[in-house]
């Protein structure tokens, strides 16, 4: 109560706290909650910017449209897809990686620059060496039936064109959360491994009841960090089909479509419509994530 | 969810803020009016147009940029800048002329024109052509393009044809004479023509390249404005393409065999034979000198003779600020004397009647099966959904193509879903 009023001091040092954060809040409100609520107001109108500039505030038409876009159920579909097979497999691939570095070889540290070397990447760049790699009379179809393996047109194929997508992705993401992986690895007490060898713990009962479970939460930031990531995926799928989604809107991800509909199409009210739907749906995985895994938050 | 925000922070602030913003700077940039300082004496104040277009090859901006140089000094007042957009060239100019940042003067596919008149956001050019000028010159088809609501809307700068590219050398190992003449022909050609790496045809899956062969039966592939891909006579006319490459085994696009495009398919005679444009010869004179090919027109459908044209205008900006100086680009350009040096290159075919006769070029033999096509193509315009119709179109037939679906289903859904997009 008497706390609502307060006093010329009080009322001066507040004023200098939030002159100091000015610079910070004037760039989050112009960067960050600006764009948020335009995306936001964007969502409930239909928009025409190019010509003759229109808002035409449109209640949830932009919401109920997607319902019978086919094109938006299709990049849902892939982009699930996709996040289903590339977080587990990236976050194994990472953890394995990293157990392998902590083992304590010799060159460990070579070898952890050149495992993160893919990380260091471009994505354009990795993009055109990988399609080149792709190629029907390219590297991996030569090595593939080298050794006798049936071989793919990886590019075009709409059958298989997402999993090229996918391999290139884990390829390159995996070094990054092996990277965090090796740094909580190496917080992990020895004292821990010492007593689960008294207890008489083989090399696998040791990862599996002492590592892995100390590495629940980096595992927890690996996991909601992963599907957000590829939630978004977006530059690989444009380049891969020269912005199309392609072929027979195979690679076509939920972001691509946004792209689409945004510069385009010119439907800037859908693409927000879209973008805020994604949005919706990244923060329910995480959510779901989250309840799945509720000890030990470290983000 | 704080990173998805962050995307689309990225993607609109882009284009309302920096859009807002680059206006606002930009307007004093554009007109960068030197007002007579220099002194030139002639009174006149230098004006600077920007033009705007895409470019695809060394050699086609080196004869664009001799052309504007001849501008330049018919109209010492007029400074040209001349900019290229690599990529996405629909995305980035639709950006451009929503943030108020585009040129004066650019380039505009009579495929995508009738959305951007539409919109309004090009100039009506009837009100400055001359009768000197004589707009009766062009081509008919090719300035009806961009003609709509009784006005004209662009000039076509130039036009290019579709023709039959077929190697010579294999063509004398099959112990063949002459090219085909009819489609008939070139079925059974392609046949001979296959053997295990090598594919008899060529085939570019695209809706701008079958067009006239999906109405070559007498159906029609968009009707008031929306797809009509299930007409049964746009059916049976596809169905022969899909089976050369399913039943019998002697086609293949270019994705199948690894190629960019239908000319690196060619020239690395992975096909004996492809229906490509006359952009084609220059890159075969630069990629591969060594092959030895010649071209005739596309072969004849029920002894109907038929092949695409694809146009692309000069179009003023409606908010241009020098629109004078900006029409005088586009007369010069588009004029007798501006499309003679610009054509002359032989990457694409003068539009105006005029200059095609005057026009000599030194391999006649290989340019006359373009030039003849202009009398008789379908040109690659429709309506404003004709992009919309065309995505959905490539997207479906390809797996038809692939041998994924039936031809006939590939076409219900492909119709389906483009009218639903449509509809929206």
């Amino acid at each position: 109560m008497a706390k609502w009023k307060l006093s010329k001091s009080q009322l001066r040092e507040t004023g200098q706290g939030y002159l100091f954060m000015s610079p910070a809040i004037l760039t989050i409100v112009v960067f960050l909650i600006g764009p948020i609520l335009f995306a936001l107001f964007l969502a409930f109108n239909r928009v025409n910017l190019l010509g003759d500039v229109s808002f035409d505030f449109v209640w949830f038409d932009n919401f109920t449209r997607m319902a019978n876009d086919e094109r938006a159920l299709i990049a849902l579909k892939n982009t699930a897809f996709y996040v289903g097979i590339v977080v587990p497999v990236q976050t194994i691939l990472a953890l394995v990686l990293a157990s392998s570095l902590n083992a304590g070889m010799k060159g460990e540290k070579w070898f952890r620059v050149i495992y993160f070397l893919p990380t260091l990447t471009s994505s354009a760049v990795l993009v055109m060496i990988f399609m080149w790699m792709y190629r029907p009379d390219g590297l991996i179809n030569t090595l593939l039936s080298g050794v006798g393996l049936p071989t793919y047109n990886w590019v075009n194929d709409p059958s298989v064109a997402l999993i090229s997508i996918m391999i290139m992705n884990i390829w390159a993401t995996a070094p990054f959360f092996m990277v965090i992986y090796l740094a909580a690895l190496q917080d992990i007490p020895d004292s821990l491994y010492e007593a689960a060898e008294l207890d008489g713990a083989s090399g696998i009962q040791k990862f599996w009841h002492v590592t892995v479970p100390l590495l629940r939460p980096v595992t927890a930031f690996a996991v909601i960090m992963g599907i957000i990531g590829t939630f978004q995926l977006f530059d690989q799928s444009y380049m891969f089909s020269g912005g199309s989604g392609g072929p027979n809107n195979s690679t076509l991800t939920v972001v691509l479509l946004i792209y689409q509909y945004a510069f385009s199409n010119n439907q800037m009210g859908y693409a927000a419509a879209l973008a805020v739907a994604l949005a919706l749906i990244i923060l329910t995985a995480t959510l779901i994530q989250r309840k799945l895994q509720k000890d030990e938050q470290v983000y | 969810m704080k990173r998805a925000m962050w995307l689309k922070s990225i993607g609109l602030t882009s284009v309302f803020l920096a859009g807002a913003v680059l206006t606002a700077c930009g307007d004093d940039g554009n007109n960068a009016v030197d007002g007579g300082v220099n002194g030139d004496g002639d009174g006149e104040e230098e004006v600077t147009v920007r033009l705007t277009g895409w470019q695809s090859s060394p050699t086609e901006q080196r004869y664009l940029e001799e052309t504007i140089e001849a501008f330049e000094e018919e109209y010492p007042h007029i400074n040209v800048q001349m900019d290229t957009i690599a990529d996405q060239y629909m995305d980035v100019l639709q950006t451009r002329l929503i943030g108020g940042e585009a040129a004066d003067v650019f380039f505009l596919d009579a495929f995508e024109a009738p959305r951007l008149i539409e919109a309004g956001v090009l100039e009506p050019l009837d009100s400055y052509v001359t009768e000197e000028f004589d707009v009766d010159d062009f081509e008919e088809p090719l300035i009806e393009a961009f003609r709509r609501d009784g006005q004209l809307w662009g000039l076509p700068k130039d036009t290019s044809t579709l023709a039959l590219f077929y190697n010579k050398d294999h063509f004398e190992e099959a112990g063949i004479d002459t090219p085909p003449e009819t489609w008939e022909e070139m079925e059974e050609m392609a046949k001979t023509l296959t053997v295990d790496n090598r594919y008899g045809l060529g085939i570019v899956t695209d809706l701008a390249r079958l067009y006239f062969i999906a109405e070559s039966q007498g159906g029609e592939v968009t009707v008031d404005n929306q797809a009509n891909f299930t007409d049964p006579n746009v059916i049976d006319a596809l169905q022969p393409i899909v089976d050369m490459k399913n039943e019998k085994e002697i086609a293949a696009s270019p994705a199948d065999v690894g190629a960019e495009w239908g000319g690196d398919m060619f020239g690395t005679e992975r096909a004996s034979m492809i229906i490509e444009g006359n952009w084609m010869i220059e890159f075969m004179e630069d990629a591969f000198p060594d092959v030895n090919y010649g071209v005739v027109e596309v072969p004849t459908i029920n002894d109907n003779k038929g092949t695409m044209a694809y146009t692309v205008s000069y179009s003023m900006n409606e908010a241009s600020e020098q629109k004078e100086e900006a029409w005088q680009l586009i007369e010069f350009l588009t004029g007798k004397e501006g499309m003679e040096i610009w054509t002359s290159s032989g990457l694409a075919l003068p539009s105006r009647q005029s200059v095609a006769e005057s026009l000599e070029y030194t391999d006649e033999a290989i340019y006359e099966p373009f030039i003849e096509g202009t009398s008789y193509a379908t040109v690659w315009a429709d309506d404003t959904n004709l992009p919309i119709i065309n995505s959905n179109f490539e997207n479906q037939f390809v797996s038809a193509f692939l041998g994924d679906q039936e031809l006939e289903e590939a076409m219900e859904e492909a119709e389906r879903v483009a009218n639903n997009e449509i509809d929206n």
